[in-house]
């Protein structure tokens, strides 16, 4: 005699089924707890794709800020580009137009009295005016000679590149192409 | 029907205990719903209802048969019973007696529902309907015999009005049970050895005698009437002289004969007897338990 339950004696039923196990009640537990879960995962999903349309939008936002951003430096850098040659043409030119008359009387006051230059050339390259084909002959001299032409040349802030010289006689032939050294 | 079975499933109503599963209490197996109970008297019938929160609602009291009274009340005992669920109390053509060495067990009251004679032997006569209560410390036993042809007349006509019985009980057996009950397990060791429980509903009485911690006497009188003061005094009168003076003498009614009740109780009151009984008792016992 534990919990007291009132007697009973009505007309038993013979249509009765016996009830599940409470075991069983897993079965429709997991059934809404996998409806739950279903239902979380879903709505996270779906809020989860409706941020990433929106970040899909701002990201296409962005890249045309960008693009247009780039454009823009691209075509500052176009016209930056065309300045700098423009300059860089100026330049050779300013280059090229340097005065070659320190250099031949650099080189004339070089020479000592007993020698004598027969014939002095001074040629600009086509390719780099700024560059100069020097040829010259010079009549009863020696190396020293060359030596002396050559440091005043280079006082001038001219270094003689690929220089030849030859000797015929009393005649030296001297050739050299001055390039321009910058300070 | 493969639908309605994943239904009960997924809603869990499989796993609850049937309507009619007399081996659970009525509140657990009607939680949430709303049940009808009635307590069928000789010539009067009474009924109240059970909220889906478990409280008594109002309920009625009608003069007369109870096969005259149902279909005049059908509708409104339809109203407070959720699928038609009730209990029945009845109150008259029963007997309760006294027995040693009943066959006991955990499935010894669902047997004597299905097949009583397994569980009677000699004893089973079958014109009747049993319960049965045993003494939890000796091997004596209550047992209720109620004519079987009243219980199948009041669930015939309950059944003709739509109206599904789900407990068939008598009013003042179970009194009687949920005293004894109180007294051996609520109380454990506080039961005397010497003892006299009367026990009164519905015009019908029944007072047990316990000696030397053992049960030795047991009358019952069933459909006296609310009148029968007297009768009942004259039942009790000689089984109070069997036990010592002084002893304790519990007292137990509900129902709708409260003169008689209150009446009987004065008597009683001279001998020192205690009044067990409670607010809605009856209703408590066959509602809730």
């Amino acid at each position: 005699m534990t919990d007291y339950i009132c007697h009973d004696f009505k007309t038993p039923r013979n249509d009765t089924s016996k009830r599940l196990p409470n075991s069983f009640k897993l079965v429709p537990l997991a059934f809404y707890l996998s409806l739950i879960g279903g239902a979380y995962f879903m709505t996270m999903d779906w809020l989860a794709y409706k941020r990433a349309q929106q970040d899909k939008i701002t990201a296409e936002a962005v890249t045309k800020e960008h693009e247009k951003v780039t454009k823009e430096m691209m075509d500052e850098k176009a016209a930056l580009d065309s300045e700098t040659a423009k300059a860089e043409n100026v330049a050779k030119w300013v280059e090229g137009a340097r005065n070659l008359q320190p250099i031949i009387v650099s080189i004339a006051r070089a020479m000592p009295a007993e020698v004598r230059l027969s014939d002095m050339t001074i040629e600009r390259s086509e390719q780099v005016p700024s560059n100069l084909s020097l040829a010259l002959r010079i009549n009863g001299g020696s190396a020293t000679e060359v030596g002396l032409i050559e440091s005043s040349i280079s006082r001038l802030n001219y270094r003689s590149y690929s220089p030849q010289q030859s000797k015929n006689g009393d005649i030296i032939e001297y050739r050299s192409t001055l390039v321009r050294q910058e300070q | 029907m493969l639908l309605d079975e994943i239904k009960s499933v997924l809603s869990f109503a499989a796993f609850k205990p049937e309507a009619d599963d007399a081996s659970v209490s009525w509140s657990r197996r009607f939680e949430g719903r709303k049940t009808l109970l009635l307590n069928v008297g000789r010539n009067q019938t009474s009924w109240r209802g059970i909220s889906k929160k478990g409280r008594f609602d109002d309920g009625g009291v009608m003069e007369g048969e109870f096969a005259d009274i149902a279909p005049q009340r059908a509708d409104e005992w339809r109203l407070l019973a959720d699928g038609g669920w009730c209990v029945v109390s009845v109150n008259n053509r029963f007997i309760v007696s006294l027995e040693n060495n009943m066959m006991r067990g955990e499935n010894c009251v669902n047997l004597l529902r299905t097949n009583p004679r397994a569980v009677l032997g000699p004893k089973f006569d079958r014109g009747k309907r049993y319960a049965i209560c045993h003494h939890p410390e000796s091997s004596a036993s209550m047992l209720l015999a109620c004519e079987e042809s009243m219980v199948k007349v009041t669930e015939d006509v309950l059944k003709t009005i739509g109206i599904r019985p789900g407990r068939v009980c008598c009013g003042l057996f179970a009194l009687t049970e949920y005293a004894i009950h109180q007294l051996y397990v609520a109380q454990r060791g506080a039961v005397p050895a010497n003892m006299i429980l009367i026990s009164a509903c519905e015009g019908s009485i029944a007072v047990l005698v316990q000696q030397d911690g053992q049960w030795k006497e047991l009358r019952c009188r069933s459909g006296l009437g609310p009148d029968a003061v007297e009768t009942s005094l004259q039942i009790i009168s000689p089984l109070v002289q069997k036990v010592p003076q002084g002893s304790p003498v519990y007292f137990v009614s509900d129902g709708q004969d409260a003169k008689f009740r209150s009446e009987l109780f004065m008597h009683l009151e001279r001998i020192g007897a205690s009044d067990m009984t409670q607010e809605d008792l009856l209703w408590n016992i066959i509602g809730n338990h």
